[in-house]
């Protein structure tokens, strides 16, 4: 199977072949919600680590048992998905305090568990704080040692400084290998699409970190000449949350442009800096989650977004921008509202769009965005 | 369009295939013309399903065209109101009649053509009658809500509380421009402006939306219902590379 097709397979899945096998050597999956739960632990703790999602969901109707309407589709359709039995193959889930509608999920799951006895019953809490600085990294240094000893205590194993370090070392390589392919957008030449860098990431957060880099490496030769960008595509920075659908990226490229530039989820975000192996392996670990390219949810954090933002609309020689974000997202919403100012600072042309997950209204998604696209030709017609 | 006048036009409502109600649409167009489709220089198509058009040659979004069909009618229109079926949108053109800047409804469908049928339903008034009855009002009912579905309760209170229709109708035009003008004040609007879309031929709505946003719509020589077709011609035409299109 070619790489991209094997990539569109396990992306959109909730399983695979590659956890069905792990599981059936007994090896246990732990889920987690976030970019900020370091997999490195649960990988040392011997886990294949597992990031939640909402592909083949059905609907957010059992979701909502638990949810109200006014909580993100996310979470909603995650949680559908946990009440439907969908990740009774996971061993636990680690939640984390993200935003309120997701960190609702832990109580949730524990209603859950106890009604249904079944599914993940390792359920833990993993906090970390909403702003950077030395205080906040020493809390959440305390808050991995905690997952740490939660993990050893329920499942009887021990997580030595030597078992992290060597998962610090392959997510760090997972981490740089796919830094790589999402670089290889800077040039003229672009080699996967927004929707192709959306199914990889997910397939990479469902696979063992060994398959992961080996996809990887994959990838990268495949992505050796190869340029998907048409003739008059926009170059476009796309920033936002949790967007998993590949054919909602697919819709806003297939009206002239293409993603090459990112802050989201399953983007960027998954792979910005590198964890410094030198360092004992909790509080490394804790600086790198901490203060990788954040995402809204850190408060105080804004202005490292902005330089980032500002840089690699430069480096990667950025026409537009878009931000997504899912309805009641609050983080998001307000980030948008920032990044619209930025935006105008830096004279980018910007567009928000905001829709449900799974929601279907793709004709409005289009519409808008191919209006974005004319109005841009309009305006750089002006200035040529 | 032919030598950049307008030859013949149909509007029909839409069924559940895109594509034949294209062809219905192009067929009673052509039919008014006395032409056929191989005739056609260029078909541009624009609307929702503006991807889904067989004979187009090529598509425009419904923003661009609202834009470049009320540009054709008057050059000096710098900023159109669309409110249609299904959405609404304020966009700002430039000398040329492209679209430089819009915004467009998301939240919900209450600033829309499809929430005044509702409205005008629950008090058993046509659609075409709301805007002439409304205008005989002086004392409008103040209708809150924002949602669609809300707003019909308010409207049903008002009815069963025995408040005259003209009132009631005066209320549900004065609520549906607030709406509206509420999503277009998030633009920066120069003078020169257009009301387009089946809204448009609401006159208690138009002049609510003069009121509220301070400001006088131009009249149209083409219906304003027509101006996203109108605009997708003069595309057409500037493709196929006809002067004055």
């Amino acid at each position: 199977m070619d790489i991209f097709e094997e990539i569109r397979s396990l992306g959109r899945k909730t399983q695979n072949p590659y956890l069905k096998e792990a599981r059936a050597s007994g090896q246990k999956i732990m889920g987690y919600l976030c970019s900020y739960v370091p997999e490195e632990i649960l990988h040392a703790a011997g886990f294949i680590p597992y990031r939640l999602r909402t592909v083949e969901s059905l609907g957010t109707e059992k979701g909502d048992l638990y949810y109200s309407a006014l909580n993100c589709s996310f979470v909603r359709h995650c949680f559908d998905k946990a009440v439907r039995g969908d990740f009774d193959f996971l061993d636990g889930v680690i939640f984390f305090n993200g935003c309120d509608h997701s960190r609702r999920m832990y109580d949730n799951w524990r209603d859950l568990y106890a009604e249904r006895k079944a599914g993940p019953g390792f359920l833990h809490m993993l906090i970390a704080p909403h702003k950077i600085s030395q205080t906040a990294l020493n809390r959440y240094t305390d808050e991995l040692a905690k997952l740490v000893r939660a993990l050893e205590e329920s499942f009887g194993l021990k997580i030595t400084d030597q078992k992290l370090h060597n998962s610090i070392c392959l997510y760090n390589e997972k981490r740089s290998l796919l830094a790589q392919i999402l670089a290889m957008r800077k040039g003229d030449q672009v080699p996967l699409t927004g929707a192709e860098s959306i199914r990889l990431v997910l397939a990479l957060n469902a696979v063992p970190v060994e398959k992961a880099v080996s996809l990887l490496e994959k990838m990268i030769e495949a992505c050796q000449d190869r340029n998907v960008a048409k003739p008059g595509d926009l170059r476009l920075f796309m920033a936002g949350g949790c967007m998993e659908e590949a054919d909602h990226m697919q819709l806003i490229e297939d009206q002239g442009g293409i993603v090459v530039a990112d802050n989201l989820c399953l983007g960027a975000r998954s792979v910005h800096t590198p964890i410094e192996e030198d360092l004992p392996p909790i509080p490394a670990i804790a600086r790198r989650y901490l203060t990788h390219l954040s995402c809204p949810r850190m408060v105080n954090d804004f202005y490292s977004r902005s330089q980032y933002f500002e840089e690699t609309i430069r480096d990667f020689s950025v026409d537009a921008v878009i931000t997504d974000k899912l309805m009641f997202c609050d983080l998001w919403g307000g980030e948008a509202f920032l990044l619209k100012s930025e935006a105008k600072r830096l004279g980018i042309p910007i567009l928000t769009l905001e829709r449900e997950m799974h929601g279907g209204a793709a004709g409005q998604v289009q519409t808008r965005v191919q209006a974005f696209f004319e109005k841009i030709a309009n305006l750089t017609q002006d200035d040529a | 369009m032919e030598d950049g006048r307008l030859r013949s036009w149909a509007i029909l409502p839409v069924g559940a295939r895109t594509e034949d109600s294209a062809y219905s649409v192009m067929r009673q167009a052509l039919k008014e013309a006395g032409l056929t489709m191989e005739g056609l220089a260029s078909v541009c198509a624009t609307g929702y399903g503006r991807k889904n058009i067989p004979f187009a040659q090529f598509n425009v979004s419904e923003i661009s065209c609202h834009g470049m069909g009320a540009h054709w009618c008057d050059p000096s229109i710098r900023a159109v109101i669309d409110v249609g079926g299904q959405d609404c949108k304020a966009i700002c053109l430039d000398s040329q009649g492209r679209a430089v800047d819009f915004v467009m409804n998301d939240k919900c469908a209450a600033g829309t053509g499809r929430s005044l049928e509702i409205l005008a339903r629950a008090i058993n008034l046509g659609l075409e009658d709301l805007g002439p009855v409304s205008l005989k009002s002086r004392h409008p009912v103040r209708i809150t809500n924002r949602c669609s579905i809300f707003m019909e309760l308010e409207v049903l209170q008002h009815y069963y509380g025995g408040r005259k229709i003209r009132d009631i109708a005066l209320g549900i035009n004065h609520a549906v421009a607030k709406r509206v003008a509420f999503l277009a004040q998030g633009l920066d609007m120069t003078p020169g402006f257009a009301l387009t879309g089946g809204v448009s031929k609401n006159a208690g709505v138009a002049k609510s939306l003069e009121k509220a946003l301070g400001v006088r719509f131009r009249p149209l020589k083409v219906d304003p219902q027509l101006m996203g077709a109108l605009g997708a011609a003069v595309h057409a035409g500037v493709k196929a590379g006809v002067k004055d299109s």
